[in-house]
């Protein structure tokens, strides 16, 4: 949840942790909030610094002038003579007039500039997102697809529950994926993990996820081990939320690669 | 839960801010003067220290107060402490325009004129004025280890996901995403224990 409110979590992260939060999941959306605020005291790691007179100087002119005009917008009660001539009124409440109007036109060109920025921005945003999600179902597709990719499957710890399959691929990847599979405990994550051939090597940490909120549980690994020759099995197990670099619990799914 | 435990049961004191926003709601100029005064310092170091340009930064500082004034009926002081609020927008800023200058191509959900979500803090939030807690943040960043304060870093100043971190100090994933949660697990401790 810190790496989540840090802004820290690839995309695919990213986004198996918000369907997560998009289902209500009350624990989850306060352990978000303790992580927002944490995060937020890091500002005070910044060496605090004195901007510039000339920038309150500004700051301040521009909000004066908008309160003059917020104040002068409200209607106030005219005497109802007055010893100044007609003319002179007639002037004023032209160049009143026309500051108000200047005013507001800078105000609107302000804001459709801004709006304007804040469209594009946001377009660019809905682009690279629709970009990132075909990319991952292109990969996927491409993975299922090569006559090339080995079937893994993964049993589970008890042998009438869910299991899982892994679609391994030597360049494309590993599409890890699964039915019914039921949520992890709280504050807990589904860490995929690489078991080595190697006598006494650690096993490698990777992706984390959880099943969605119908139990489909999908992992698209676009960057497994170099040389997967090298990896005897597929294991995943219960993690605390964030990840573990190294296995804490037994595996709740492995299968051996052939 | 951490924050569970930080919860406040009693009647709050009404925070000077709180107050200055009230007045702000009024337009009250000089409540903004006040405001603008307390905090500025403390944002601008922050903008600065993200985007590393004076000029730049103070544009940005200047966008963030002026929001705040324009919209200040969009903060709900009941909901959570101003600050934490003013620094997560300005930060936001911030690394948008990083962004902006370095056309870094990274999916982020904040929108670049969206106001941040209120941040609910602990009680003890109010128990340490705003030098007090800059030291003791200060005090804590400098406990991690090198690695661990430097993944933080380029997390929180620079944007950077923990596979861009990864990439830049050369090292594994797995490692980085462990430094970052091990950091941050140690300087949440280290706010709880300053009660």
């Amino acid at each position: 949840m810190e790496a989540y409110a840090l802004g820290a979590l690839d995309p695919e992260e990213r986004a198996a942790l918000e369907t997560h939060l998009a289902t209500g999941c009350p624990n989850c959306a306060k352990a978000v909030e303790e992580a927002r605020w944490l995060v937020s005291q890091l500002a005070y790691a910044a060496p605090e610094a004195a901007p510039s007179d000339m920038l309150k100087g500004r700051l301040m002119q521009t909000v004066r002038a908008e309160a003059q005009s917020h104040s002068e917008a409200k209607p106030h009660v005219m005497p109802a003579r007055s010893i100044i001539p007609f003319w002179l009124w007639a002037a004023v409440a032209a160049l009143f007039v026309f500051s108000l109007y200047s005013t507001w036109n800078m105000r609107r060109l302000q804001d459709e500039i801004r709006q304007s920025n804040d469209r594009a921005a946001a377009l660019l945003q809905q682009r690279q997102k629709a970009e990132q999600q075909l990319a991952a179902a292109k990969r996927e597709a491409m993975i299922l697809m090569d006559p090339s990719s080995v079937k893994v499957s993964l049993a589970g710890q008890n042998a009438e529950g869910p299991h899982l399959e892994a679609i391994c691929h030597s360049q494309l990847g590993i599409v890890v994926m699964g039915e019914n599979i039921p949520m992890p405990s709280p504050h807990h994550v589904f860490q995929l993990w690489f078991i080595p051939k190697a006598p006494g090597a650690k096993p490698m940490p990777s992706m984390m996820t959880w099943p969605d909120a119908n139990g489909k549980f999908v992992m698209l690994v676009s960057n497994p081990p170099e040389s997967m020759e090298a990896t005897k099995a597929l294991a995943i197990t219960e993690e605390l939320e964030g990840g573990s670099p190294w296995p804490t619990a037994t595996p709740r799914w492995s299968g051996g690669l052939n | 839960m951490f924050l569970a435990a930080f919860t406040s049961t009693g009647p709050r004191e009404v925070s000077p801010d709180a107050t200055l926003l009230s007045r702000l709601l009024q337009k009250d100029v000089n409540a903004f003067e006040q405001l603008y005064d307390r905090h500025s310092r403390l944002v601008y170091g922050l903008v600065l220290r993200i985007l590393q340009q004076a000029s730049t930064s103070e544009e940005v500082v200047q966008d963030v107060f002026l929001q705040l004034w324009r919209n200040a009926e969009q903060y709900d002081s009941s909901r959570g402490p101003f600050v934490p609020w003013l620094c997560t927008m300005a930060r936001n800023r911030a690394l948008d325009q990083l962004r902006l200058k370095s056309e870094r191509q990274r999916r982020r959900e904040d929108q670049p004129d969206e106001l941040p979500p209120v941040v609910v803090a602990p009680d003890y939030e109010k128990a340490l004025d705003e030098k007090r807690r800059a030291e003791r943040v200060r005090s804590l960043m400098a406990s991690l280890t090198p690695q661990q304060k430097k993944a933080i870093e380029l997390a929180y100043f620079e944007g950077l996901s923990h596979s861009e971190i990864a990439a830049a100090l050369q090292e594994p994933l797995g490692t980085v995403k462990s430094w970052i949660r091990n950091g941050l697990l140690r300087l949440k401790k280290g706010l709880q224990a300053t009660t």
